[in-house]
């Protein structure tokens, strides 16, 4: 296993939401990617990952996050920043899930958040967010120095 | 006249939301809201060939993916007439359990449980109770791990295919699974006792009809192809091919979702309905446990679904050390699956997926495309029997309080463990 992982969050199935997974997909095949690092396509559910968080030194979570700033603006969000509210009905919001990892395991864990203005039912990203993804890439490489 | 909205029941927005108009004492409209994400993949199927389509819908949500993943495979099987062997059926159930164990530990332990506490999240319950929530974790992990051996990826299953595995897992591996079901059912007894404490929700007494999936034995709840609907008087049955006549889709103008009922009465589907048309399971320890929780069948109490999760949650992990039992006995074969020959026809499939009946229609051509899908999740054939017992609720309470009324319509609609929105995902920031 290697000892740091970057987790892309997202549905693909739902356009900007899967901007994570795109990230995740994209960076598995960029040789820019450092030895000790590897690039998982983590699906909705941060939990779910567990297994493959468990054991390694450092996790990155890329995930979309909604708030004002530019469509494919990456900002790291601190512990406390993002909302605690349980407002799904039905499964954790990946902070939510960062908060119970680090009780379980001693990990240490980033979540960037890349802002998108809208989530819904297409397969691929919008045009203003791919033509956003080289930076974002930048972005999320930079992180791994 | 005072209308009171509750929103962000889902993460999309505007959607999800239930809304009460009171006047005075009279309670007026009452809406809920559900986003169906899983009804605008159809036309994303059409046209997909038959081995791409379970890979599409698997991800319609990450909770639920092998639920639709194995529908979706049955669905098709249907379609061209073929029959998988019995161990494909046997790892089949064991991955669906699996996924259940997970997704009901995820909703007894890191949902339900901080709300009857009224904590505002899992974290927060995890500061005062560590335990709970770490056994929940515990559990969670052990439903991931069985989902990740016999479907090949914690998220999104690959191994299973139409007409079998492509891969099927190895001795070593059901003994590392038996051995985490073993801790498991050592925990039970934790299970009932969180259980057993929380203080009672007693929001709405109502007559209910249940619908679910009528097992052709006593063990299994993937088999079988017909479907029961049960009221206190009165049993029914719907054969899988007939599912419109129980779904009988209306579609309702505040609603992104149709509404469902079965000669004109909403029904509810998911761990209680399945309890309640297939009690024979409920014996040894599991009468003991429904004992302690005071739950009688058919219940009135549509809460009493968090009790009926946590009997299934045990009765899951007993159910899956029988089947690794029988499959080392028996020894697990390299089996091929079964041949595909594509013709033009149309299959139907339903599965209990831990929220409930899950339906998947479709209609091939000659080459094994897809002409049409049709997509119904547990969660859209809840919505009218949430909606009333949403009703019944507001009628019962003694008070008009826009807080009190707001946290026992959440409660009650997080009862039934909606999937209202699995399919989005956003961080949103303080």
């Amino acid at each position: 296993m290697k000892p740091v992982a970057v987790i892309g969050l997202g549905n693909p199935l739902m356009g900007d939401d899967g901007i994570g997974w795109h990230v995740a997909e994209r960076l598995a095949a960029d040789p820019r990617l450092p030895d000790g690092v590897e690039a998982i396509q983590g699906g909705t559910d941060l939990l779910r990952c567990a297994a493959r968080i468990e054991g390694r030194r450092r996790v990155i979570v890329v995930d979309a996050v909604r708030d004002d700033a530019a469509p494919g603006t990456v900002s790291e969000i601190g512990e406390g920043e993002a909302e605690e509210r349980q407002e799904h009905a039905h499964h954790l919001s990946a902070a939510q899930a960062m908060g119970l990892l680090r009780m379980t395991m001693p990990v240490s864990f980033t979540l960037l958040g890349v802002s998108v203005s809208q989530a819904r039912m297409e397969e691929r990203l919008s045009a203003e967010l791919a033509g956003r993804m080289p930076a974002i890439l930048d972005r999320v490489l930079e992180e791994l120095r | 006249m005072s209308t009171i909205v509750i929103e962000h029941l889902a993460r999309v927005e505007g959607h999800g939301g239930i809304t009460v108009e009171l006047q005075g004492d009279t309670v007026g409209d009452v809406r809920f809201d559900v986003f169906e994400g899983a009804r605008l993949l159809e036309p994303l199927l059409k046209g997909k060939r038959y081995d791409e389509v379970a890979p599409i819908v698997s991800r319609i949500c990450s909770i639920c993916s092998a639920a639709h993943t194995l529908t979706s495979l049955k669905a098709t099987e249907d379609a061209f007439g073929i029959r998988v062997s019995p161990q494909t059926d046997l790892l089949r159930e064991l991955l669906l359990r699996g996924e259940s164990i997970e997704s009901h530990a995820l909703h007894i332990f890191l949902l339900a449980v901080p709300d009857y506490l009224n904590y505002p999240s899992a974290i927060a319950l995890a500061a005062d109770k560590p335990a709970a929530v770490l056994l929940g974790l515990r559990l969670k992990k052990l439903g991931n791990l069985m989902q990740e051996t016999i479907g090949g990826r914690a998220v999104h299953p690959v191994n299973p295919v139409v007409g079998g595995f492509g891969k099927t897992p190895s001795l070593d591996q059901l003994i590392e699974l038996r051995s985490g079901l073993m801790q498991a059912s050592a925990d039970s007894d934790a299970v009932i006792d969180l259980m057993a404490a929380l203080p009672a929700a007693d929001f709405c007494r109502s007559e209910t009809y249940y619908a679910a999936l009528r097992s052709p034995n006593v063990d299994s709840y993937y088999s079988g192809d017909e479907v029961m609907v049960v009221s206190a008087g009165n049993r029914a049955i719907v054969p899988a091919a007939d599912y419109r006549s129980l779904t009988n889709e209306k579609a309702v103008a505040h609603s992104h979702a149709k509404h469902s009922t079965f000669r004109g009465n909403p029904f509810m589907v998911g761990s209680l309905a399945r309890l309640t048309v297939n009690p024979r399971r409920l014996t040894g320890k599991l009468a003991v446990a429904m004992k302690r929780l005071k739950l009688t069948l058919p219940a009135d109490n549509p809460m009493d679904n968090n009790k009926a999760q946590a009997l299934e949650l045990i009765n899951d992990v007993e159910r899956s050390l029988e089947i690794i039992e029988q499959l080392l006995r028996e020894g697990v074969k390299d089996e091929r699956a079964m041949p595909a020959k594509p013709r033009a026809g149309t299959g139907t499939a339903i599965v209990e997926a831990p929220r409930g009946l899950l339906i998947h229609c479709y209609t091939y051509d000659e080459e094994g495309r897809i002409v049409s899908a049709d997509v119904i999740t547990p969660t859209a054939l809840n919505a009218a029997s949430m909606e009333q017992h949403f009703r019944r609720a507001v009628e019962q309470c003694p008070e008009r309080d826009e807080a009190v009324i707001a946290r026992r319509l959440g409660m009650i609609a997080r009862a039934y463990d909606p999937c209202i929105s699995c399919s989005v995902h956003l961080v949103r920031k303080r």
